[in-house]
């Protein structure tokens, strides 16, 4: 974390020092947008037999971005942004392995089984995001960037129900529990630091707006090895569509 | 303006390519690992009693008339999803020999089961719970009778699903060496809830124990309707007589979870009789119209050492002697530990129970 946040600090002296050395070779830009996708397994797991609904959540981007210009075609930006990453998603499972954990005064439960039924689940996080990318200019209106991501999480969500199904207790030997509907919250199981990749493309509308898409790849399981709720691993996979305005 | 669109409709693109790439990922399904006998049908005349398949503990018992019992029967059942049994559906299987197990294999073919299938005979409605079996999945305690099959039944089952620790200790129904005459005695104690049971509001855990079986299916979406009360009974039943001691205790809860400060708690021991073939439940054990007699101990405060009771049964009035009659006997730490009220630690030790013909 202090190496990161080292590294970032003589970025943005590199990019304050740029500005005052040379106007031109720095741009500056505000962003707005939203995010669409969801925090998913890359590939769904047999377990997941259909995905019912997605609907992506109100997930606001806001942030600023510098750009140091090495040349015409080739620069560094380094941007400060916060944003929600969110979404509902009903799913049908089948046979999914979890472990539900439960600490109360200093005791702590468990339940293992398999759970077969529906599962719905809610997810709305919020992040400060700090994107470092390599942006390229072929000349035109086009721009495009590529790079990486981290972000710590300042807010959290995770919770759902599962329901109209049943859980095996321990494994899918044990006797069937029929769930008419049980809710779960995992949110304080989230971890706080995730990293990723991400790029995309810009086109310029007018001489100081553009409009923006960037996919955002995160590379970290949202949840931590330790963490047996969910039998597989989950990653924020998120477009973000907005403007761009320059303001210098 | 045609760039504006150009990339508007490339932005739409890289959206659909996304879609497809996520819903593109449903897998085939993956066979199925469960290996259940779900029913287990066998012809009703031939039957004294409703089939239960004890899924926990891996049983089938069977209430067979005698004539079945000696000529063998052929069952047909029915399993999980792609799963297959040795002995098949419909293949004949007899109790003359030694143990009748049906092993049945899943779809996936990783999963094996194998059931017992036990034929009940109540005997003698003699119960001195001499004999405890382990459950060995969860670790808990259940009483078996001389000849290895199962009568009794407790919340236990219900409990397993709540994680507590895996230790017969642990759980609320267990066997005990304080018995009467210093033999094994059931102990039923009354625990607070744990943080999962909290979770859907159950602050506290009566142990319990009744003659009748635990139907987990629904222990979550209903717990009083997975106790299933009572066994086949044939004749008149005159008194219900066993040994009890009882410690209630220090605290009594309501369902909240608030103190009720000056109640103490009580125990609660009764038999009923009652017109089958189908048993009563926790939601009517006491209020139900088939109900023929009941003979219920009226005094289940503290009781320090071993007490003998011996009560006639009250039959109802009008209510006749029928020949498809089933009969509980129900054991509680606390008395209203069906609604969740009682004291954490209350204690009932008993041991001897035996209803007595008329």
């Amino acid at each position: 974390m202090r190496k990161i946040l080292t590294m970032l600090m003589v970025l943005f002296v590199i990019a304050a020092h740029a500005q005052q050395e040379s106007l031109v070779r720095f741009e500056q830009y505000v962003q707005a947008g939203f995010n669409f996708g969801a925090l998913t397994p890359v590939s769904l797991p047999n377990n997941i037999r259909r995905i019912d609904s997605w609907v992506p959540k109100f997930c606001p981007s806001i942030g600023y971005e510098g750009v140091y210009r090495f040349n015409e075609r080739w620069g560094v930006g380094l941007a400060m942004k916060f944003e929600y990453k969110g979404m509902v998603v009903k799913d049908s499972v089948a046979y999914l392995h979890t472990i539900i954990t439960v600490n109360e005064d200093g005791q702590t439960t468990e339940f293992e089984g398999d759970f077969t039924g529906t599962n719905e689940t809610h997810a709305y996080n919020g992040y400060l995001t700090v994107p470092v990318n390599a942006v390229y200019d072929p000349g035109g209106n086009w721009r495009f960037k590529l790079g990486f991501y981290m972000a710590f999480l300042v807010d959290s969500k995770f919770e759902g129900t599962v329901s109209d199904g049943y859980i095996r207790n321990g494994d899918s030997l044990g006797e069937k529990i029929m769930i008419s509907e049980a809710t779960f919250d995992f949110k304080n199981e989230l971890r706080t630091f995730d990293v990723g990749l991400q790029g995309g493309a810009g086109y310029r509308l007018s001489k100081k707006l553009s409009v923006e898409g960037n996919l955002n790849w995160g590379l970290r399981p949202a949840f931590p090895s330790s963490f047996e709720g969910i039998g597989f691993n989950m990653y924020n996979i998120f477009l973000t569509l907005g403007v761009a305005y320059q303001i210098r | 303006m045609r760039m504006r669109a150009g990339a508007i409709v490339k932005i739409h693109l890289f959206i659909v390519g996304i879609c497809l790439v996520l819903s593109s990922c449903i897998k085939d399904p993956p066979l199925n690992p469960e290996a259940d006998i779900e029913t287990f049908i066998v012809d009703e005349s031939l039957l004294s009693g409703p089939t239960f398949i004890d899924q926990a503990n891996r049983r089938i018992l069977l209430y067979l008339k005698p004539r079945a019992f000696r000529k063998g029967i052929k069952p047909e059942i029915t399993m999980s999803r792609g799963a297959r049994s040795m002995p098949a559906s419909g293949d004949s299987i007899s109790f003359n020999g030694g143990p009748v197990l049906y092993t049945v294999t899943s779809e996936s073919g990783q999963n094996q089961k194998v059931y017992d299938v036990q034929v009940v005979n109540v005997g003698n409605w003699t119960f001195n719970f001499e004999h405890w079996e382990l459950n060995q999945a969860d670790q808990y305690e259940f009483p078996v009778e001389d000849d290895g099959t199962i009568l009794w039944s407790s919340g236990n089952p219900g409990v397993a699903i709540s994680g507590i620790p895996k230790n017969p200790q642990a759980y609320p129904t267990h066997s005990t060496n304080g018995g009467y005459a210093a033999t094994i005695a059931a102990e039923l104690n009354t625990l607070k809830g744990t943080p999962l049971t909290e979770l859907v509001g159950i602050k506290l855990i009566a142990g319990s124990m009744f003659l009748g079986t635990f139907n987990s299916n629904v222990a979550f979406i209903d717990p009083l309707a997975a106790t299933e009360f009572g066994q086949p009974y044939v004749g008149t039943p005159g008194r219900f007589t066993g040994y009890y001691r009882y410690t209630p205790g220090a605290s009594f809860q309501d369902e909240d979870g608030n103190i009720i400060s000056g109640r103490q708690d009580e125990c609660s021991l009764y038999a009923v009789l009652f017109h089958g073939p189908d048993r009563l439940t926790g939601h009517n054990v006491l209020t139900s119209d088939k109900i023929i007699a009941t003979a219920e101990l009226s005094n289940g405060t503290a009781q320090s050492d071993f007490r003998r009771f011996d009560i006639p049964f009250t039959f109802k009035q009008g209510a006749k002697i029928s020949n498809d009659m089933m009969l509980a006997i129900v054991a509680s730490s606390s008395a209203e530990g069906d609604h969740y009220r009682g004291a954490v630690g209350s204690r009932l030790v008993v041991d001897s129970l035996r209803v007595v013909p008329k």
